[in-house]
């Protein structure tokens, strides 16, 4: 805690969650379905849960062996979620 | 990376028993997504066409509710690492305020439902919905609880710059709420 | 022995070993009845002898349970029981009582014992598990909140530990469940419904609290592991516990005329009830190898430590073959059900009941923290034995259960009922063997009591 800098990096990380959030919300309201744009929500919302579990959670600053149990934890959700609506189209 | 999480050591922030109960939960909040998933596989127009009829506003609004408190939370954690109760005091007030917000959002959004006459037994995408959101919502009023508690330690100064293991234990029973619903949002509510 | 009415716990460890005892011999009436149909018919007909051998392993439980409370709780709190007099007229109580019931269920037929004990002015009889005559239910419940008094008044003026406070939440949990005993609702439905309360919520509810609780009790005077990382751990398992034992109710409302969405609430939260069972597992031998000190009693630790894998295979993995409802929609009621029924209480309940009595009775009867080097010798062959027999059990009525599945549900050309349990006879008889086996185990635990010997294990 040597400098403040001018923004926080916690701060930056939530405007990012906030703008992501929007960005999904609009791809929601436009209707349009499809593989590509199902990917592209949930490869955001991956996007989103990891920054939460590196920056908000704090695991950036643990053993790795955490972080990675979640990101694995993540990218299994998120991909089976796309195997599923893959197999559905 | 000042004011975020950091540490000392390599462990966990907060107490190791709380990660135990978050990944379990996780995989609770796992394994009823996916169920979502693949019973949505099965019946595809009947999902899709429930789904319209959620409030898509409401969902996206929580999402924001809950990302900003999760922001206040690492701030009190921050608060509370340079040894400052009462901004961490505060910072934790603002986030149980807007674990509130969620509530408010959220049993609007149920009794919409419920007023439609949607219930558990409605089809099996609503038999999801209302699953999976109740579910978290007592997680919410949970996390509340939790935070509540440490917000009351912390304002009779209960912790301080070296010992603060209780708002960590908190701070991160809180993201993992978040966190789930990070998931739930464009799961049950976006993508179609 | 720290506190001298912790010997209250000795007459109530006697009868639920005596009561093992009769259980086991009623269940190898039942085992012979499965493939010799009159076998002592008419003096014990099956229901009976299946009400007697269920009954049976519920009371001696509870004895277990009463008498581990009377042993640890005293020893937790630091200070005497609250009224050791009350503890010995509840046993007393109970026996008769217990004893009664079981002389009505084999000398009269249960219309009459129902007629009888007044049946018509509050009827709770004819349920499964809960056939206890009303009067006998009532007396279960003073029982129990005298009991519970007892205990209560003992911690609060004592000293609050995890685990006191945990096992006094089981307890507490037990007697309010069994309540709805005497609910009795005329729609089908609600009364199956109400029924599981009691039944499912004590065995994969508040007995794992108890079951935690008495588990951990035994590993911290076994090992000088720190209380705080054994308390921590309690926490954990009980957690997951509850939350997937709660609403894993929900497996047994799959076919029973509840709403669908039983059938995924069920699934998905009975399929985490391994869990716990695994963490108790875990914690167990992470304990036992941390250990700091070489505990003589080596019979209790062994009982401890296969309880804990016992009960993760039985409850845990055996209960979670044929949880999820696509696959429980053809094995419910099979003999899948009776192979989990068997290695789950025997795992879960009748060891950490054994745990207990095998930590405690040197104390109780020798003053000495472990039995002579022969008597734990024979423990440990009695344990090796009764286990292996009912892994034995387990798998024979497993097989039975596959193949019965298969020919009277799943096959194109389904069979009827009787026509399949002739076909599955020979697994009957081979678990009928292993069930001597078991007793030849039991017999030899009991007399483990009695063997006279060197010092210690380590001089033999």
């Amino acid at each position: 805690m040597n400098t403040t800098p001018f923004i926080r990096p916690c701060t930056v990380i939530w405007l990012l969650l906030i703008a992501l959030t929007g960005v999904t919300y609009l791809v929601g309201q436009a209707g349009v379905s499809g593989m590509a744009i199902v990917g592209f929500v949930l490869i955001t919302t991956l996007f989103k849960s990891q920054m939460v579990v590196d920056h908000f959670m704090g695991l950036k600053h643990v053993r790795p062996f955490w972080r990675a149990l979640l990101f694995a934890y993540l990218l299994l959700v998120c991909g089976m979620i796309g195997v599923a609506y893959y197999i559905s189209l | 990376m000042d004011t975020l999480a950091q540490h000392d050591n390599d462990s966990l922030p907060g107490d190791f028993a709380i990660w135990i109960f978050i990944f379990a939960e996780l995989l609770v909040f796992g394994v009823f997504f996916l169920a979502y998933a693949f019973s949505r596989a099965n019946n595809v127009e009947l999902f899709n066409e429930s789904q319209m009829q959620l409030d898509r506003i409401a969902g996206a609004a929580n999402t924001l509710v809950l990302i900003t408190s999760s922001y206040f939370v690492v701030r009190a954690v921050a608060a509370i690492r340079t040894g400052n109760s009462t901004r961490c005091v505060h910072w934790l007030l603002a986030a149980i305020a807007m674990g509130g917000v969620f509530l408010v959002i959220k049993l609007f959004e149920f009794g919409d439902k419920f007023s439609a006459g949607i219930s558990l037994s409605t089809n099996t995408f609503f038999m999801f919905y209302l699953s999976l959101t109740f579910f978290h919502f007592m997680h919410v009023i949970l996390g509340m609880v939790i935070l509540a508690a440490v917000l009351f330690k912390a304002r009779s100064g209960g912790y301080s710059a070296q010992e603060h293991t209780g708002v960590e234990t908190g701070a991160s029973y809180w993201h993992m709420v978040d966190l789930v619903w990070l998931i739930l949002f464009p799961l049950v509510y976006v993508i179609h | 022995m720290q506190y001298s009415s912790q010997a209250v716990a000795k007459p109530y460890f006697i009868a639920a070993i005596g009561l093992f005892v009769g259980q086991i011999l009623f269940g190898l009436i039942l085992g012979a009845q499965y493939v010799i149909g009159d076998f002592l018919f008419p003096e014990i007909p099956f229901n009976v002898a299946r009400m007697v051998h269920t009954n049976l392993l519920i009371v001696w439980l509870l004895f277990g349970f009463m008498g581990a409370a009377y042993y640890l709780v005293p020893e937790e709190a630091e200070r005497e029981l609250y009224s050791p007099k009350l503890a010995i007229a509840l046993f007393w109580i109970f026996l008769v009582a217990g004893a009664l019931t079981i002389v009505g269920y084999l000398a009269v037929p249960y219309a009459t014992l129902a007629a009888v004990t007044g049946n018509d002015l509050l009827p709770t009889m004819g349920r499964e598990f809960l056939e206890q005559p009303t009067i006998t239910k009532i007396g279960i419940v003073v029982v129990a909140l005298a009991f519970l008094f007892n205990i209560g008044m003992t911690i609060i003026s004592g000293r609050k530990t995890v685990v006191n406070i945990v096992l006094l939440t089981g307890l507490t949990g037990l007697a309010v469940l069994f309540l709805f005993a005497f609910y009795n609702p005329v729609n089908l439905v609600l009364d199956k419904m109400f029924w599981w309360w009691v039944v499912h919520l004590w065995v994969e509810g508040v007995w794992e609290l108890i079951m935690a609780a008495i588990l951990a009790f035994v590993l911290i005077r076994l090992t000088g592991v720190d209380r705080e990382v054994i308390e921590k751990w309690l926490y954990v398992i009980i957690a997951m516990a509850l939350i997937t034992g709660i609403i894993g109710t929900g497996h047994h409302y799959y076919w029973i005329g509840t709403p669908e969405y039983w059938q995924w609430w069920g699934s998905i939260f009975s399929a985490l009830e391994p869990i716990p069972f695994f963490m108790m597992t875990v914690f167990a031998f992470n304990v036992v190898n941390r250990r700091r000190k070489e505990h003589p009693n080596k019979a209790a630790t062994l009982w401890a430590l296969g309880c804990a894998v016992m009960a993760f295979l039985g409850a845990g993995v055996w209960g979670f073959l044929h949880t999820l409802a696509p696959v429980n929609f053809y094995t419910h009621g099979s003999q899948i059900t009776a192979a989990h029924g068997h290695m789950a209480f025997y795992g879960a309940y009748v060891l950490v009941v054994i745990t207990m009595i095998s930590y405690a009775w040197p104390h109780l009867q020798h003053n000495a923290p472990a039995a002579n080097g022969r008597a734990q010798l024979l423990e440990m062959w009695s344990f090796w034995l009764m286990t292996i027999s009912m892994v034995f059990i387990t798998l024979f009525l497993t097989g039975a259960g596959i193949l019965q599945v298969y020919l009277q549900r799943v096959s194109d050309t389904p069979l009827p009922f009787m026509v399949v349990q002739d076909k599955i006879a020979l697994f009957y008889w081979m678990r009928l063997y292993a069930g001597l086996a078991f007793f030849i185990g039991l017999c030899l635990y009991v007399y483990s009591f009695f063997a006279k010997g060197k010092e210690s294990l380590a001089s033999s």
